[in-house]
């Protein structure tokens, strides 16, 4: 019998790349270091460019009886797919077609298979808890941060007996054949671009922070109010190209964050009571027939200004004056705002770089980059390893599922 | 023999008489029945647009109302008249509510615009409805090639949504005639008529620019048919010659004049004495 | 150079930013609701209509300003310009426009609304409105000796000015020059 294949992240590329896999019959390894799969597209809420929860393409529904959630819910349900959350890969040795990955498994104090998510454990401690309503494995996850007396209670409670609080990490190796590589992005956290003053004021946020806000299952219920007072936001302004298109930090263009801003506004200005948005941008990037985002946006009231911030002046109240230079009008706008939201850089992930040195990969601008760009091949990266999705460098959720397929069809062919 | 109702609107019969006269014979040499419309009012111009909309739009649906009587298309010779008729038009037809209200405005006289006739401008009658073919068979003293930059005016082209104007209409028909359509860079431009009212040396600006523009190009003769134009073009050069000493010696006709000469007609039947910039030079290439 | 015991002047503003809440968002929503407006908002400030327009180059404001103007609430800037009544009316910014935006017909519309709103319309513009409601023409045959050498009626054939002064005394254009 032939090896597993090794699937390093559970976001979107990841899933793909697992669940098509599997579905051809090749056993999958699936690993994720956070305790629910999904990535950063959880947090999405709507995902361009269908609007739809994140992962629900039309295109993807195409079998019978199958629920929305479709993808995420088979990861779990699978036979071929042997899913590891809270797991990080500590070394890789061996060599193409007989890796060996160490894993390192964390403590697995509730077990997701026999969770029913009753939620008695939440009811006895905090330190139970639901990481999402779209989590998968849908089970309530233990946090031994915030452990506290009840804890034992819920043990002792809990009815199909899922719990152990004498969990411990461990650790497993597994040999693997080929390696998929779909450790996606992390946005960039701008505390250092000082013009915008992000983690000076609570009313300051990234987009992928904003996305949170108007998730309609967080904490506010989708009403957008400001992480300072909860006061409801009135005016907000988005910031286009922080981070990106900029040789201090990233010299790249990020890519999404233009439709994901846009998203954001007209989401924002349609669904939201009474909120004014405007969008500060150097260029609008909205390639291809993401054009049509644009456009709407503008139809919708959102109001673009080209140029940049030249200074924020937070006042009492909460709210900040913005003073923005429009360099079509070479005029100075000052607005008062309720919430500034920074479109952030997409940067690769925390131990990227250690996971492309340990296989000898090798790197563009800290993202995996291709054996041979000209080969067409872009999801080739090593000898039998792989990489799809935002490992790559920026990639919008179609795009990533499209070199997730690409990398299941080299896997198959090279099977035959 | 095709009828048309003919609106002249002011400027034509007031500055361009020979322009009229011109339009007149040639329309009757190929049986178009020109009738002139009875009991319009002016366009009122662009002008009247700006400052009362509703007012322009009432004033001309009247003048179309008038010609959906006998169910003729109106025809014009001026891009003023053709402009503000034919975006009254469009207007109307594309906004329900505001053709109730006009219409309220006009139910006094016992008119209404209902949209059943076309507004056209002369030349494109001529070209459609005659033919470039039946318009040869009747060119018997052809320009030998002379070099004729057309303006065709701001409001024949566009917008051309509203307009429907094809500028190769005016190409062929200058070149049914013999001579040779001259292509210069500046051809969309405006004259600056339109700003004439408002800031002077900025419409005389527009005049010069468009002027060296053709004359660069090598133009012996420019063709309008809009009397606004002819004014800016023709009148203009008089004033700038005057007041600047810049001469550029660029006769000016009306487009009917070009045509009239090449069927036989004489300089007096065309009102060629009229020109201001003398323009008698375009009977030296008629060949006999 | 000596010292002078002249005072310091006081301070410049160096940056002196449009208030944004002192504009009036609604009138864009007016510019928007006028004749062919609606297609105001699809602007995203490329700035073709500049390029196209012949004039341009002459005026403190520019078209694609005009509209980011009128988009983000400066009425008083943009019905108190020259601008707008020097517009020449050609037609070429709103025929090049990529968003389909009727830039010229917007500009006749900001001409209404000036108007209309109390704001000056340039005197030679109003003596032609005046011209309009007291001849009910705008040109007035002078030369009638022309006219006959041609064989033509010696007046401007077939115009009714009674009418159309009637109509222009009860609309704008009578309030705005008076009748005679």
């Amino acid at each position: 019998m032939t090896s597993p294949v090794l699937v390093i992240g559970a976001g979107v590329a990841g899933m793909t790349a697992a669940i098509e896999l599997a579905d051809s019959g090749v056993k999958v390894v699936l690993v994720d270091r956070l305790r629910t799969i999904g990535g950063n597209a959880l947090d999405l809420y709507k995902a361009f460019p269908t609007d739809d929860c994140f992962y629900c393409f039309e295109g993807n529904r195409t079998r019978p009886g199958i629920r929305k959630c479709f993808y995420r819910s088979a990861m779990t349900d699978q036979p071929n797919i042997d899913l590891y959350t809270d797991t990080t890969v500590e070394e890789i040795s061996g060599e193409a077609g007989e890796f060996h990955a160490k894993l390192a498994v964390g403590p697995r104090y509730v077990d997701p298979k026999k969770c029913i998510l009753c939620g008695k454990c939440m009811e006895h401690s905090q330190a139970f808890e639901m990481l999402s309503p779209q989590c998968q494995p849908q089970a309530v996850v233990y946090n031994p941060s915030k452990a506290e007396d009840g804890d034992k209670k819920a043990e002792e409670e809990c009815p199909t007996e899922a719990i152990n609080l004498n969990a411990e990490a461990s650790e497993e190796t597994v040999k693997v054949s080929d390696i998929i590589i779909a450790t996606g992005y992390h946005e960039m956290k701008p505390v250092n671009v000082e013009e915008y003053g992000y983690g000076t004021h609570p009313n300051i946020v990234t987009q992928l922070e904003l996305a949170k806000m108007l998730d309609p299952n967080g904490e506010s219920a989708g009403t957008l109010l400001r992480p300072s007072d909860g006061e409801p936001v009135k005016r907000m302004m988005m910031v286009q190209c922080v981070g990106s298109r900029d040789e201090r930090y990233y010299p790249y263009c990020s890519k999404i964050c233009c439709v994901f801003a846009l998203k954001h506004a007209v989401i924002a200005t349609k669904e939201r009571e009474n909120i004014k948005v405007s969008v500060v941008y150097m260029d609008i990037r909205t390639y291809d027939r993401h054009e049509q985002y644009y456009r709407e946006a503008r139809e919708d009231g959102v109001e673009f200004v080209r140029g940049r911030v030249t200074r924020i002046e937070p006042r009492n109240d909460g709210s900040l004056d913005v003073i923005v230079y429009d360099s079509l009008l070479d005029k100075y706008l000052k607005s008062n705002i309720d919430l500034f939201v920074l479109s952030s850089a997409l940067e690769p992930p925390e131990g990227a770089s250690d996971l492309m040195s340990q296989l000898g990969l090798k790197s563009a601008s800290g993202f995996v980059a291709p054996v041979d760009l000209v080969a067409e091949n872009e999801v080739v990266v090593g000898k039998r390893i792989y990489a799809c999705g935002t490992a790559l460098g920026p990639a919008e959720v179609p795009e990533s599922v499209n070199q997730a397929r690409a990398v299941v069809s080299k896997i198959l062919q090279s099977r035959k | 023999m095709p009828t048309y109702n003919l609106y002249m609107g002011c400027s034509v019969p007031a500055n361009y008489p020979n322009y009229e006269a011109a339009m007149l014979r040639v329309a009757k040499a190929f049986d178009m029945e020109l009738e002139y419309m009875e009991d319009v009012a002016c366009c009122g111009s662009p002008n009247l647009r700006a400052f009362d909309y509703f007012g322009w739009l009432v004033v001309n649906a009247r003048t179309i109302a008038i010609g959906e009587k006998n169910g003729n298309d109106i025809v014009t010779p001026c891009n003023g008249c053709f402009g503000s008729l034919k975006d009254v038009l469009y207007h109307l037809k594309h906004d329900d509510e505001m053709r109730k209200e006009v219409n309220d405005e006009l139910k006094e006289e016992g008119l209404e615009l209902k949209g059943t006739i076309k507004v056209r401008h002369f030349v494109e009658a001529l070209y459609t409805d005659i033919g470039i073919d039946a318009i040869r068979a009747k060119v018997t003293n052809p320009l030998d090639g002379a070099e004729i930059a057309i303006h065709y005016g701001c409001h024949l082209l566009r917008p051309e949504d509203v307009t429907e104007f094809n500028p190769e209409v005016l190409k062929e028909l200058i070149r049914v005639t013999g001579a040779k359509v001259t292509e210069y860079p500046l051809w969309k431009q405006c004259c600056g008529a339109t700003v004439l009212p408002v800031n002077e040396p900025l419409a005389i600006r527009l005049a010069r620019d468009k002027l060296n523009s053709i004359k660069t190009a090598g133009a012996e003769f420019i063709t309008v048919v809009c009397p606004a134009c002819g004014n800016q073009l023709d009148l203009q050069q008089l004033g700038m010659k005057e007041s600047y000493g810049e001469e550029y010696d660029l006769p000016v006709l009306l487009y009917p004049q070009i045509l009239g000469l090449a069927m036989g007609m004489s300089e007096d039947e065309v009102g060629l004495n009229m020109n201001r910039v003398p323009a008698q030079g375009i009977l030296e290439h008629l060949v006999e | 150079m000596a010292e002078t015991d002249e005072k310091a002047s006081p301070p410049v503003t160096l940056v002196d930013p449009i208030d944004m809440s002192k504009l009036d968002p609604s009138f864009r929503d007016d510019v928007k609701s006028m004749p062919n407006g609606e297609e105001l908002t699809a602007c995203f400030a490329c700035s073709t209509c500049t390029a196209a327009c012949p004039i341009a180059n002459q005026w403190d404001f520019k078209p694609h300003q005009l509209i980011r103007m009128i988009l983000l609430g400066m009425r008083e800037e943009v019905l108190s310009s020259r601008e707008i009544w020097e517009c020449l009316t050609c037609f070429e910014c709103q025929e090049r426009c990529p968003q389909n935006v009727r830039v010229t017909d917007i500009f006749f519309d900001c001409k209404n609304l000036a108007a209309e709103e109390g704001y000056e319309v340039p005197e030679n513009v109003l003596v032609l409105g005046k011209e309009l409601v007291d001849k009910g023409q705008l040109y007035v045959v002078t030369a009638d000796w022309e006219r006959e050498d041609l064989d033509l009626e010696p007046e401007v054939p077939g115009l009714s000015v009674e009418e159309v002064e009637k109509i222009l005394k009860k609309t704008r254009t009578g309030r705005l020059v008076g009748g005679e």
